[in-house]
């Protein structure tokens, strides 16, 4: 593992051990869906900074990949009974290979144009999917309830494997992030980030690494979307293929520390709590008290720490060297 | 058959130049200063509801609060740059497109706080109900709205291209940099453009009401439209905006009676990605 | 970096570590509270759907408060104040707020279940949020009684917990054909074809294939099936194709935001056919409140009418009580939610116990007569193997002069059905 401080390990074997001791200690299932909640959404949002913090490609269609994911797993399941592991990797693939498909006409989008094709193409898959028949339309899917195991990918008596299975998954999202990043791979996408024209002028194939990129960020959140469904056990268009998932995505990645590591992980860590705890106290009122103080929240950092919290860490680290 | 046709022009006309000029106040913040106003919808909102409580409170006809909109929407923008934009200017894109956002879900929450979810609306604007030319039939609201915007477009497009403040604004849009070696106090035209695409979409909100239902979540169907109105237009492209609104108009309304009407959007986003893969800076964007 | 920043970001990163540990703190707390029955309700209170989560909402409220106090009406325990079978222990609802999402629906009833330490769960007016709590609270095995989502497949699922007292989208939408029977031979006229609008998510989509399933059934043509979005901006395209094709009666399917577009836009198109047969959206306080006159002759499918109040006084007591705490009157959501409460506070007075199997058992024999609910029902029992009510049946109301009569079946109107559509006033 090259480029990694002593002291970036051993902080992360910690935390490692903290997070898997968390759910026998706190052994409600609301703090373990809050838990899991940051995990997905933090691998969702790791997915969307190698496309987005690294390579430049804000999109706020990622629920598309999210919904294409889960989807593809519970319509095996239910229609071929096909595994749902196996549905997962089928479900990133076909995810990877509608991103090319739209990606490559997109390659010469930059920046806000980007963004809003993106926003384009979230809208259409979920148009689609909402009138497909084979689907279920608007009904969407219910997935059966099999008998718990792991194999099953389903489990009723206890939260804690989805915990586990979530956390793998964040890690694995994660060391795949850290590869891409540190790798030449992850130097052609700030390149193109930079600027696409300085990219061609040393030679980077411009259009063949946005398509890396985005095939990675969406295999990834497929995946996720697989988890969502196989822990919910229902899916409409409304759930899982809807634009404010994807503002999230953004949203967390943001601020928690765009083009880092570690900051998509900590903006879930802090966004998703303080929204499931505000709804829990608050949204009962029904005032919109909780979503005021998320719309603020929101705002304040953008303007308070626009590099996001993890710029704040990162600070505080240089200067203990 | 082609009376539903000149029907269905006639409606998507109607609801095209509304989103023209809800487009042109967010083409002009964008084009001035790279900034996605998510909270545009919002400050739509804000207009409607401007003018339903005049209308509720003091009798005042829609026609006529769009003063008070206009002022109000103008105040509101330019503090919002003052105490929160501005600050962000400096910063990395990324923040700068969240904290619009930040500011959207803070406003259409405020409004629930403030005068609770429930749906509102103006009964009888000074000019209401529907006129029948032949066989169609054409909404007075609506077909004021249009005249509205039609001709705050025009004010508008005069404003930037014969005053001297407003082709300093053109100046800023095209290239920042030169506009301050030129002298141009580049802050206060971000400023005063901010302050302008707000009170914009003031008006058409002021318009809106006068047919829609006014409500604190608003903003969101018509803010979504309007993003890709610009984009469509070319971001900074006043002409662009003006235009694009037309055609999503027209797309979105017959689209959805030849097509299918479940698919009246995704026909609109269609056209966008359609026109970007073609011409990637938008119709009449640079 | 200089001294001054590095404490402000040492205090930026203490001040977040500090707010992380709270928030993960207040997750976990349990609340400790006096001696009451605790019972979960999950609604819609922020998001699209809010109007309509804060109307369920004070008609779970107007439920408890009955029970809790002492009041002479012909409700189960509305004589007592509380329980009287657990030394008068009374009722305290726990609401949580589902913002319309499935997911929040399971998370909410977990945390209620686990956390909050409700006997039961109520709710949740969006049958897709209904779904997944009713799925936590199996797994849980605690009780769910809803009474107020319609769609049939939450009683197909050979759930032993979960128990429906209202109707089904599959009754109301046979209501809606046998009523075109109906009226063709009161008015001797010809009905032939039907349009079907309904707004495409989970619900309105169920609602409009159980429709086309009834259509073909009863043998009329549909000339025009549109699904559409939710919180469109305009509606002309719809509106035209409708013209286009003629029905002589709409089947409307929507939630109250399009109910308001739509009306507005079929007047200022002129699209009258014979009638608008509606759902949902067309009930709630804030569509009269905000269409006024040009809501009139729409006919509207419920499970409660004030008027019913003619034939059960107990009605006209109900809604008096409503007015007073809220004032408004009581509509036919809140009706819906209203009836809940009831269910499961009489079972558990019955099993004289909170505990979760003997509620379940109590609720398998529920037997609450026509007389003692504001529902035009036989009563209240459920079927023994799919838990639905098995006396659910709708009604259709009118609005006329703004205000809502029961119109059919004929033998329980108050009013007659002013049939067909006679055209948008100006």
């Amino acid at each position: 593992m090259r480029n990694l401080t002593f002291k970036q390990i051993s902080s992360g074997i910690v935390a490692l051990i903290l997070l898997i001791l968390f759910p026998l200690v706190f052994q409600k299932p609301f703090p373990q869906h809050v838990m899991i909640l940051v995990f997905m959404f933090g691998m969702m949002a790791v997915a969307w900074n190698i496309m987005g913090g690294y390579a430049g490609m804000f999109s706020f269609g990622q629920v598309a990949f999210f919904g294409i994911g889960a989807y593809t797993s519970s319509f095996l399941l239910i229609t071929y009974h096909i595994n749902p592991w196996l549905g997962l990797v089928v479900g990133g693939l076909i995810a990877a290979l509608v991103a090319a498909a739209i990606g490559y006409p997109c390659s010469n989008l930059r920046g806000h144009y980007f963004a809003i094709a993106s926003i384009a193409f979230g809208e259409i898959v979920r148009t689609h999917f909402n009138n497909w028949k084979l689907v279920g339309a608007a009904e969407g899917m219910t997935l059966p309830m099999l008998e718990e195991s792991f194999e099953n990918f389903m489990f009723h008596s206890s939260k804690l494997p989805y915990y586990y299975i979530m956390l793998a998954f964040l890690i694995i999202s994660l060391v795949v992030c850290y590869i891409v990043a540190t790798s030449k791979m992850g130097y052609y996408f700030r390149a193109i980030k930079e600027s696409h024209d300085v990219a061609k002028v040393l030679g980077i194939n411009v259009v063949w690494y946005r398509l890396i990129a985005i095939m990675i960020s969406a295999f990834l959140t497929a995946m996720a979307g697989t988890f969502y469904a196989q822990y919910v056990l229902y899916l409409d268009p409304e759930s899982v293929l809807i634009l404010p998932i994807s503002i999230q995505i953004v949203l967390i990645s943001m601020l928690g520390g765009a083009g880092s590591i570690m900051g998509p992980v900590i903006g879930a860590a802090i966004l998703m709590p303080v929204s499931e705890i505000t709804r829990v106290m608050l949204g009962h009122k029904g005032t919109g008290i909780d979503m005021i103080i998320y719309g603020a929240l929101i705002t304040l950092i953008s303007v308070y720490q626009p590099k996001g919290v993890w710029g704040l860490f990162s600070n505080i680290g240089k200067r203990a060297k | 058959m082609t009376d539903q046709l000149v029907q269905q022009i006639v409606n998507g006309l109607l609801i095209g130049f509304i989103y023209s000029l809800i487009a042109i106040g967010l083409t002009l913040i964008w084009g001035v200063m790279n900034i996605v106003n998510f909270a545009h919808g919002d400050f739509l909102m804000l207009g409607m509801f401007t003018s339903f409580w005049l209308y509720t409170l003091y009798g005042v006809d829609p026609l006529f609060s769009i003063p008070v909109c206009t002022a109000l929407l103008f105040v509101l923008g330019l503090l919002i740059y003052r105490y929160i934009v501005s600050k962000v200017m400096k910063g990395p894109m990324l923040a700068q497109l969240v904290v619009t956002f930040g500011i959207s879900i803070f406003l259409a929450n405020l409004a629930v706080f403030l005068w609770t979810p429930d749906f509102r609306l103006i009964e009888k604007p000074l000019l209401h109900g529907t006129w029948d030319i032949g066989s169609i039939k054409l909404s007075v609201p609506k077909f004021v709205a249009t005249i509205g915007s039609f001709i705050i477009s025009l004010f508008v497009f005069l404003f930037l291209k014969k005053t001297k403040t407003g082709k300093a604004i053109l100046a800023t849009e095209m290239d920042r940099e030169a506009a301050l070696l030129m002298g141009i106090n580049t802050e206060w035209i971000n400023s005063l453009s901010f302050a302008i695409g707000s009170a914009l979409v003031g008006i058409a909100g002021a318009f809106l009401s006068t047919y829609y239902y006014i409500y604190p979540q608003v903003g969101g169907s018509f803010g979504l439209i309007a993003f890709c109105v610009v984009a469509l237009g070319g971001f900074g492209s006043i002409e662009g905006a003006f235009i694009a609104g037309i055609i999503v108009g027209l797309a979105q309304t017959l689209g959805g009676f030849f097509i299918d009407p479940a698919y009246k959007y995704a026909i609109v986003f269609l056209i966008y990605l359609i026109t970007v893969w073609i011409r990637p800076q938008g119709l009449l964007g640079w | 970096m200089s001294r001054k920043e590095d404490k402000m970001e040492t205090k930026k990163l203490r001040i977040i570590v500090f707010s992380l540990l709270l928030v993960l703190f207040l997750s976990v707390s349990v609340h400790s509270q006096p001696k009451v029955i605790k019972i979960g309700a999950i609604y819609p209170l922020t998001g699209n759907l809010a109007t309509t989560g804060l109307d369920c909402k004070r008609g779970v409220e107007m439920a408890v408060d009955i029970i809790n106090g002492k009041y002479d009406l012909s409700l189960p325990l509305a004589k007592t104040e509380g329980l009287p079978n657990l030394g008068g222990a009374k009722i305290e609802i726990i609401f949580a707020d589902s913002k319309g999402d499935p997911k929040n629906g399971m998370a909410e009833a977990e945390r209620l279940v686990t956390q909050e330490n409700v006997v039961a769960v109520i709710g949740a007016y969006q049958s897709a949020v209904t779904k997944t709590a009713s799925q936590a609270t199996e797994r849980l095995k605690i009780p769910y009684v809803c009474s107020d989502s319609t769609s049939p497949t939450l009683t197909e699922r050979g759930f032993k917990y979960f128990f429906r007292a209202e109707c089904t989208d599959t009754i109301f939408a046979k209501n809606q054909f046998e009523f075109i029977e109906d009226i063709k031979k009161k008015t001797k006229s010809k009905i032939e074809t039907v349009a079907l609008l309904y707004e495409n998510t989970e619900w309105g989509a169920n609602v409009g294939k159980e429709e086309q399933k009834y259509a073909k059934e009863f043998k009329y043509k549909i000339v025009a099936d549109i699904p559409y979005s939710q919180n469109a901006t305009d509606v002309s395209s719809e509106a035209g194709v409708l013209i286009k094709n003629k029905p002589d009666v709409l089947l409307h399917a929507s939630y109250i935001t399009d109910a308001i577009l739509y009306t507005k836009t079929f007047k200022e198109l002129g699209f009258s056919p014979k009638g608008f047969l509606t759902m949902a959206g067309y009930l709630e306080p804030g569509y009269l409140g905000t269409v006024k006159a040009d809501g009139n002759y729409m006919v509207v499918r419920s499970t409660f009418a004030l008027d019913l109040a003619k034939r059960k006084p107990l009605v006209a007591q109900v809604n008096d009580l409503y007015k007073k705490k809220y004032g408004m009157e009581m509509s036919g959501n809140a009706a819906r939610s209203f009836t809940a409460p009831f269910v499961v506070a009489e079972a558990i007075n019955r099993a004289k116990s909170t505990e979760a199997e003997a509620v379940t058992k109590a609720l398998m024999g529920t037997n609450i007569p026509g007389d003692q609910i504001i529902n035009p029902w036989k009563g209240i029992k459920f079927d023994p193997n799919t838990h639905q009510n098995i006396y659910a049946t709708g009604i259709l109301v009118q609005i006329q002069g703004e205000q809502y009569h029961t119109v059919w079946p004929f033998n329980m109107a108050s009013k007659d059905i002013i049939w067909p559509f006679p055209g948008w006033k100006k």
